[in-house]
């Protein structure tokens, strides 16, 4: 349950939303309830009255103001539940956003490099449903069940009033398991498989998404249907659980409005009692019952939330975790001055928890306004250096100075303010692009991005789109060719105003003419900026001043 | 079962109604009314079990139809190849799979059961009535059929909305996932801040949007909160009018308490099934709008080969040992143009590299022959068979790494590959050393973006599971790109293995020495072959 908390301060943080909310919701109940209990009490006492004019007594009844009421509690039950509907959706989807946003922006406080062995394509979309399944909170869970406690403790307070002690204590004895069924035996029953189903739909999520994108592969080799076949064998062992979740909540669901039920009748064979021995009217002993046999609306929507309970606490669980990242030790505060532009290894090692190290007993050191191009075969940790030089990740021993003054130490973000960093996967947001360019230099003019789109060699292909700038980069960015979308990349890291810049691969899936013209172009660019360059062979480097080969 | 819920229901009411009257009325002591109270708690048990059962049938119902609709988006996946597939993102796709077909669960499990109920219990209730008060009765069955009448024409516009709504919904969780994807280079470029802003600014967009839907779509169960409300104040002030009296025609100077009660508690019951419905009444609208989509994607997946599908059939038995293409062309469903009319023959064994700039056809023309999309024109025929009816070897630009072991890196496509084979295989492309480097061996976790394992790693990990398929043809696409020395030199040797093994080979390239083990090159360009 803890692991909800920090999800129920930022519902909270709507407190005033939430209670509105809530007071339609139990305006909306109290309404239905008191319709029943007024009619069925208008008609035992006009039934009464009617046998006593019937037998010759004159009688006083009074029919406009039950009449008058019943008429109210109708039409206020109509308009609170429409408006209570409507408000609440929106509430609903307001925390929505808000969870989304806090959760994007918790993910966001950490480098996104550092936690990169966790990631997947089956976390990202999970993040979705997991997200689904907290927006749920409140209008599900808190405010039913909170109005639940609330209406029944005040019928039975109520009970206790007009009736006896004794009468009251039943009632709420039977209420309260009803209550208890509804919820807790709920999530007894179903915490386990409703927990097992969250990780199980990762899981076939994660090999839905491997299917779609190995398909390729998969159909080459003739292997498509088999994979299909496993994964429709994981997606019916899903919906066999939810078929078994659902009959367990059904049969407490079935369980929880009988004894309720149960509770009326009770209050009746008390009440008729009380009626015998002249404690109280006839009349009112009919309306308890119908009262109680109002609350039916609130308790029948709380198994359904209960029953997914479990799953909902395993998403908190999961969405807490992957905020958390790793830690920034050490990591603190600003540059106190203008830092320089240079990076100084001494000693650096690196490796992954449990694989051996990539990266031992490194020296090296970059000088302002140097230009460096390191070489080196695959696997020998040059994406490493480059994460490094960044400030994305630390080596795991030794040191990496940033700024040129050893010792200090800044927080990452603030290290990246003077970088612009190519990382060697070419990721392009779904948007267009003059936005993705635009993330480089939110201030730039059209004039320097078209500046910057003839350096990488696009402005022809560019001058071709129908929408230029304006072309929307598709799922992926899958519109444009690798080699495109590489020369996108590497135009978006030129247009950043930064005096360091660290490429990584920089001429990926060009091919060698287009290579050389860009290769051309961009050293101009880059003049008077401090270069670090890596690249699997020199002619897949830029132009350098020193070149140095691990 | 459901229906004998509703009946039960029925036994219940009138009892309950009776023992007021009775204690009230004719003043019966409570010890006399025992059976009464018992038949009551009978009605309330069994009625408790039979809604038991009826939440076993809907919840066995609805898994059926479920894994029905996953099988289907599965085989049309299939259908439509791993070109189409790439237009849509797979984050989309798969939340199509597993939650749109999710959400035909309420329809299939608790609408479709409820209409049967809405007018089955209803029809219960109304005969009882009219058995005890005809004109209470006729106030019922006035509001009754108002109801759906409203409700459908409310319904109506809710479903486009609800389509929409969907759409929105599917956009706004894609952009989420997107930006959330490229935090790091969000990150690198200090722009998180405002994608936040961006986010929310599109959450709240979508808000509106929504609320315009449910605004309308809730105006449908306020009508029937409405009618019900309504017809509950009519019928209690008639009868309690009827029970004092004042009344003086119909069948109301005959009401009791009773009556009257019984009359009073099952009005509401009346109304209950309906109510339900209408709540469910959105399960169908998220039905329909999943369902939609669905069938939008089996049909869209149907592959656009118009008229070629019998020439290409008779030049497949024609050609058993080469692969030839005659006339062959692709339109891209934008109107591009990827290939036009390129007809050649490759010979069994060859080693065919294919040139020109980017954009020119070479990825196309490999998509073609792997029978990853159809000719829109002329003919494809490979082996003597259509393309893709065979076992093809594939090395893309960026070859898929699954999240998983190394073994499951192999088995992807080698199903059935022992673990001796599977040495050997990494052994022919140099990864031996690496993998003895792992603590668990074969066992040991690879996981997803290249963590573990280098770029040029993860591509002699792709080259491993060309030595392990049987393949006749082995297409490649940039086989070279961003390989270091090393594993190039290594691509070449294995290139040669596999040519002495009698493959053959076609493979998109510029690089020299590639070009160099080619015995023949074609240029590609602006989808036309300009010389061999």
């Amino acid at each position: 349950m803890n692991e909800l908390l920090p999800w129920l301060r930022l519902i909270m943080k709507r407190r005033g939303r939430l209670a509105a909310g809530a007071a339609l919701m139990a305006l909306t109940v109290i309404a239905g309830l008191g319709l029943l209990a007024l009619s069925g009490w208008f008609i035992t006492a006009s039934a009464a009255a009617g046998l006593l004019m019937a037998a010759g007594v004159r009688v006083a009844f009074d029919v406009y103001v039950p009449g008058g009421g019943i008429r109210f509690f109708a039409l206020t039950r109509t308009l609170a539940r429409y408006g209570e509907r409507v408000y609440n959706h929106n509430t609903v989807l307001t925390l929505l956003a808000d969870l989304r946003i806090r959760l994007f922006r918790g993910l966001a406080s950490r480098p996104a490099a550092s936690h990169a062995s966790r990631r997947g394509s089956d976390w990202l979309s999970r993040l979705t449903s997991d997200l689904d399944n907290l927006d749920t909170l409140y209008l599900r869970l808190m405010a039913p069940t909170g109005l639940a406690l609330l209406l029944s403790g005040g019928l039975v307070a109520m009970v206790a009033w007009v009736y006896s002690g004794l009468v009251a204590l039943a009632a709420g004895l039977m209420l309260g398991a009803a209550l208890v069924v509804a919820t807790f035996v709920v999530y007894h029953q179903t915490a386990t498989l409703s927990r097992r189903r969250v990780g199980k739909l990762e899981r076939v999520r994660g090999l839905s998404i491997e299917h779609l994108e190995a398909q390729a592969e998969l159909k080459a080799a003739g292997t498509d249907k088999t994979n299909q076949m496993r994964l429709l064998d994981l997606a019916e062992n899903l919906s066999g659980d939810q078929a078994k979740m659902d009959q367990r909540i059904g049969w407490c669901g079935s369980g929880s409005s009988l004894l309720m039920h149960t509770a009326a009748v009770a209050s009746l064979w008390f009440g008729l009692t009380l009626v015998e021995s002249g404690q109280v009217s006839g009349p009112i002993v009919a309306a308890l019952p119908l009262a109680l046999l109002g609350l039916n609306e609130l308790y029948s929507v709380l198994p359904d939330t209960f029953g997914r309970l479990g799953g909902t606490i395993s998403s908190a669980t999961r969405l807490n975790r992957d905020m958390k990242g790793s830690p920034d030790e050490g990591l603190t505060g600003q540059y106190g001055s203008k830092p320089q532009a240079a990076i100084k290894w001494q000693n650096a090692s690196f490796g992954y928890p449990g694989l051996p190290p990539i990266i031992t007993n490194w020296s090296f050191h970059v000088h302002t306004a140097e230009r460096v191009g390191i070489v080196g075969r695959s696997g020998t940790g040059k994406s490493s250096l480059a994460d490094m030089a960044a400030g994305l990740v630390q080596p795991t021993s030794g040191h990496c100075w940033l700024g040129g003054k050893p010792g200090e130490q800044p927080h990452w973000q603030a290290w990246l303010e003077h970088v612009s960093y190519l990382t060697q996967t070419t990721r392009l947001l779904e948007d267009t692009l003059r936005n993705n360019l635009l993330i480089g230099a939110p201030e730039a003019t059209d004039a320097e991005l078209w500046h910057v789109l003839e350096a990488v060699c696009l402005t022809e292909l560019v001058l071709t789109l129908p929408q230029k700038l304006d072309t929307w980069l598709g799922a992926y960015g899958r519109q444009v060719s690798g080699g495109e979308a590489r020369r996108i990349a590497l135009a978006r890291v030129l247009v950043k105003p930064a005096k360091l810049v660290i490429l990584d691969e920089p001429f990926t899936g060009l091919d060698s003419h287009t290579r050389d013209r860009v290769r051309t172009r961009i050293s101009r660019r880059l003049e008077g900026k401090t270069l670090v360059a890596f690249a699997h062979s020199t002619e897949a480097l830029p132009t350098v001043d020193k070149m140095i080969e691990i | 079962m459901g229906t004998l819920a509703g009946l039960l229901t029925i036994v219940q009411m009138g009892s309950l109604a009776y023992i007021i009257h009775a204690a009230i009325v004719l003043e019966r002591p409570v010890d006399q009314l025992t059976g009464w109270f018992g038949l009551l708690l009978l009605a309330l048990a069994l009625r408790a079990v039979s809604q038991g059962v009826q939440s076993r049938f809907m919840a066995h119902g609805s898994r059926t139809v479920r894994d029905n609709a996953r099988r289907q988006l599965l085989a049309a996946w299939h259908k439509a190849g791993p070109l189409r597939l790439l237009d849509e993102s797979a984050a989309t796709l798969s939340r199509e799979w597993l939650d749109q077909v999710e959400a035909l669960h309420g329809y299939f499990a608790r609408y479709l059961p409820q209409i049967q109920l809405a007018v089955l219990i209803p029809l219960a209730i109304l005969v009882t009535v009219i058995g005890l008060d005809w004109l209470a009765a006729l106030f019922l069955l006035v509001a009754a059929p108002l109801i759906p009448l409203f409700m459908a024409l409310v319904g109506m516009g809710a479903e486009s909305l609800q389509r929409r709504h969907f759409q929105t919904m599917g956009r706004l969780s894609g952009q989420f996932l997107d930006r959330v994807r490229g935090l790091t280079t969000l990150q690198l470029f200090n722009q998180t801040g405002p994608a936040a802003d961006i986010l929310q600014a599109r959450s709240d967009d979508f808000r509106r949007i929504t609320m315009k839907t449910l605004r309308v779509a809730f105006l449908s169960s306020a009508v029937l909160e409405f009618f019900a409300s309504v017809s509950i104040a009519v019928i209690a002030m008639y009868i309690g009018f009827g029970l004092l009296g004042y009344i003086d025609f119909g069948p109301a100077s005959e009401l009791t308490l009773f009556s009257g009660l019984f009359i009073l508690l099952l009005a509401p019951e009346f109304f209950q099934p309906l109510r339900q419905l209408a709540q469910h009444y959105h399960d169908r609208a998220a039905a329909l709008g999943a369902a939609e989509l669905i069938v939008m994607r089996l049909s869209d997946s149907e592959p656009t080969r118009p008229q070629t599908e019998n020439t290409a059939h008779e030049e497949a038995i024609a050609s058993p040992d080469v692969i030839a293409l005659n006339h062959a062309g692709v339109i891209f469903s934008d109107g591009r143009v990827g290939l036009n009319d390129v007809s050649m023959t490759i010979d069994k064994g060859e080693r065919l590299a294919l040139t020109g700039p980017s954009g020119g056809g070479k990825s196309t023309l490999l998509h073609l022959l792997a029978g990853f999309m159809p000719a829109t024109s002329g003919s494809v025929a490979v082996f003597g068979r259509r393309p893709g009816d065979q076992i093809i070897g594939w090395l893309g630009q960026s070859p898929y790494i699954a999240h998983g072991t190394w073994k499951d890196q192999l088995r992807l496509t080698a199903p059935h590959a022992s673990t001796g084979e599977m040495k050997e295989a990494l052994a022919f492309v140099g990864l031996t050393g690496t993998l003895a480097s792992r603590p668990q061996g074969l066992d040991s976790p690879i996981s997803e973006a290249g963590i573990g394992l280098s770029g040029g790693q993860a591509r002699r990990l792709s080259l491993a599971r060309l030595f392990l398929s049987p393949a006749e043809l082995i297409l490649m696409d940039e086989p070279t790109a961003g390989l270091d020395a090393d594993t190039e030199k290594l691509l070449l040797a294995s290139l040669k293995t596999f040519a002495d093994q009698g493959r053959t080979l076609v493979f998109a390239t510029h690089h020299e020495s590639l070009l160099a083990l080619a015995e023949r090159k074609i240029t590609l360009r602006a989808g036309r072959c300009v010389h061999e």
